[in-house]
């Protein structure tokens, strides 16, 4: 069953390694630039993708909390303040901003989660927008310098590489803990969980934590690869299309955020050349995915388990409901069909 | 400060409150029924604000305008729902995601046609101008506004009560399934209903376009608030949605006044404290 699949996907992962390694040799300044922010971009997305893969909660607003850790930074340079300090700045920030995400959301679900997570990355760029003695207001901050430690891209971007394994890293080890183990269970059957004496509430609490750090790391990236900040890059576009592109790459796979920020920012910056209207292309790319295809580019990768049908429903987005709304829809709109396309739940069947 | 200025600002804060219940009321209305949270809702006000503009512009007519940009965002509401969201019916999260899109769509192409400049719509002389109440003098067509928001909340709430199509849509609310099976065809019902909603949305857009800007952008500004409103009010009440938009219509004005760098902040400590303490909002039921 595992045998040729994983022997094809293994040496695709070393091929990808090592043309990722080589890339700095290979390209241009500004490729190596556009690459480095495909990089950022897919860590934004992985942030939403842990908590949407793992638990069932999809954020609209994780752009507020990479901004708040930004603005950070940006703060900190602009004040002179050492590079120690900066990064306390990005972390208070972030832990904050976080936290009022998570304390506001933990009880939620699903859409409702989706809505407030919203609002929230919304109010992130009103305050960035308003308080212009801080944030610079919409001319936002300028003169922002990374590290000379890498100042030149291809430094930059193997510092970018580099972070992004180690989080992808502990991020693998965090689901296989026994909170992840829970957050898993969570999103499969709350009510189950609840039932069995788990607190959720807590853990939802810790999952945003997680995923909000995670989120902060790619904010102090970000504005170190535009050396540049303004309420933009907390805008609901951001936020949104950090959902476009684990939705487009497959949401809770492990590659999908770095194949759905190669198409998506790939979209937008050589097509921007040629098409105006790219934004229009990209929501129709975007809403084709949701209808025909809901369990991302990923899904035609993966071998062994059936693509989901058209219509049908992902499982790792079936979860995102609550309970009582998804048995009550499935009896309308789905006849009873074994669930497919998730290999996570395939190998729990075959095992008992 | 005055009694005359505080009366500005508390009708400040209820014009705008006005105006964000003939937006929330569509939303809502929408999630009550059809659990479909449409973040599209900002971009069908966007559009509606915008059409009246241009037809406004073209023709120099009002009525005109009015018909033109609720009809036309009717049909785009109607091709939304056939053609898009009908595909995925059933999946909450699914049909979020397509009103996402649909937004992007939207506002790009919006852009492409209307421009980047911002935008507002001439109102006719017999509606504008100042009115003199006693010491206060304040803007007639804000006054207007308020009208009409009470006119909608009272025919929304007349229709669910006193209509065929209300009981349906209460029965709807409760159980579905049963609906369906009593030979009540739930999916057209659906689908008019969101035509409704969206045209609900343009008219917010036609009455604000006399007070806010149309421009790029304005789309999520509005649907935050909306979001806001039904957050508060409670997901799917149409009483409720009344309710937080007076809430949240003067909190935003007296926080513009007050403490404008944080208005946006003012706006949403209501919401997180409603969400800590009463998580389905104040009129809201349990699900």
């Amino acid at each position: 069953m595992t045998g040729r699949g994983s022997v094809v996907r293994g040496a695709a992962g070393a091929v990808l390694a090592v043309l990722a390694l080589l890339a700095p040799l290979l390209s241009a300044e500004y490729v190596l630039s556009l690459l480095t922010l495909m990089l950022i971009t897919a860590l934004l997305a992985t942030s939403v993708n842990m908590p949407a893969g793992e638990v069932g909660l999809v954020s609209m607003g994780h752009a507020g909390i990479a901004a708040a850790a930004a603005y950070g930074v940006a703060y900190g340079v602009k004040h002179g303040f050492g590079l120690g300090v900066q990064l306390l700045l990005a972390l208070a920030l972030t832990l904050l901003v976080s936290a009022v995400y998570a304390a506001t959301t933990m009880r939620t679900n699903g859409i409702v989660f989706l809505m407030i997570t919203l609002a929230l990355g919304v109010m992130v760029y009103g305050v960035a927008l308003k308080w212009s003695a801080v944030t610079g207001g919409q001319s936002g901050l300028t003169g922002i310098q990374r590290p000379d430690a890498f100042r030149t891209g291809p430094a930059f971007y193997y510092f970018v590489l580099a972070v992004c394994v180690l989080v992808v890293l502990l991020l693998h080890l965090f689901a296989r803990s026994p909170l992840g183990l829970m957050l898993r269970g969570i999103r499969d059957s709350e009510h189950r969980m609840s039932s069995l004496g788990y607190a959720i509430a807590p853990a939802k609490f810790v999952a945003v934590m997680v995923s909000g750090v995670v989120a902060g790391v790619a904010g102090v990236l970000l504005v170190w690869h535009s050396e540049f900040m303004s309420p933009a890059t907390a805008a609901f576009e951001r936020s949104a299309m950090a959902v476009v592109i684990i939705i487009i790459g497959g949401i809770g796979s492990v590659m999908g955020p770095l194949l759905g920020a190669v198409l998506v920012v790939g979209i937008q910056y050589w097509l921007s050349s040629y098409l105006e209207r790219w934004p229009t292309l990209l929501g129709a790319l975007f809403i084709a995915v949701v209808i025909f295809l809901p369990g991302g580019l990923a899904s035609m990768f993966r071998r062994g388990t059936a693509r989901p049908a058209p219509g049908t429903v992902h499982p790792a987005l079936d979860a995102l409901l609550p309970s009582g709304w998804r048995r009550r829809t499935h009896e309308v709109s789905a006849p009873p069909e074994p669930p497919v396309g998730s290999p996570a739940i395939d190998r729990k069947g075959e095992g008992t | 400060m005055s009694w005359d200025y505080l009366a500005v600002q508390v009708l400040n804060g209820l014009s705008f409150g006005a105006l964000l219940f003939v937006l929330a009321s569509g939303f809502t209305l929408i999630f009550g029924l059809m659990r479909i949270v449409n973040l599209a809702h900002g971009a069908y006000y966007l559009l509606g604000g915008n059409i009246a503009i241009s037809v406004n512009l073209a023709t120099g007519s009002y009525v005109l305008a009015i018909v033109v940009a609720v009809v036309a965002t009717g049909v785009v509401g109607l091709l939304s729902e056939r053609l898009l969201l009908r595909p995925v019916r059933g999946n909450e999260m699914l049909e979020v995601l397509v009103t996402v899109g649909l937004a992007f769509v939207i506002a790009d192409l919006s852009l492409a046609v209307f421009g980047g400049n911002p935008r507002s719509l001439k109102v006719p002389a017999g509606l504008s101008g100042p009115l003199e109440m006693g010491p206060v003098v304040y803007p007639k067509y804000r006054l207007i506004l308020v009208a009409l928001a009470v006119l909608v909340g009272v025919g929304l709430y007349l229709m669910q009560r006193h209509s065929r199509i209300g009981a349906i849509i209460r029965a709807g609310v409760d159980d579905r399934e049963t609906v369906g099976l009593l030979g009540i065809n739930i999916g057209r019902v659906f689908m008019w209903l969101f035509v409704f909603g969206a045209c609900l949305a343009a008219l917010a857009g036609v009455a604000g376009a006399g007070i806010l800007t149309m421009r790029p952008g304005a789309d999520t500004d509005i649907l935050l608030y909306a979001l806001v409103v039904v957050i508060v009010g409670g997901l799917g009440s149409i009483q409720g949605a009344a309710v937080g938009s007076v809430v949240i219509g003067l909190i935003d004005s007296f926080s513009r006044v007050w403490i404008p760098e944080f208005s946006y902040f003012a706006v949403f400590a209501p919401m997180a404290l409603i969400l800590m303490l009463r998580p389905r909002g104040l009129l809201g039921r349990a699900t």
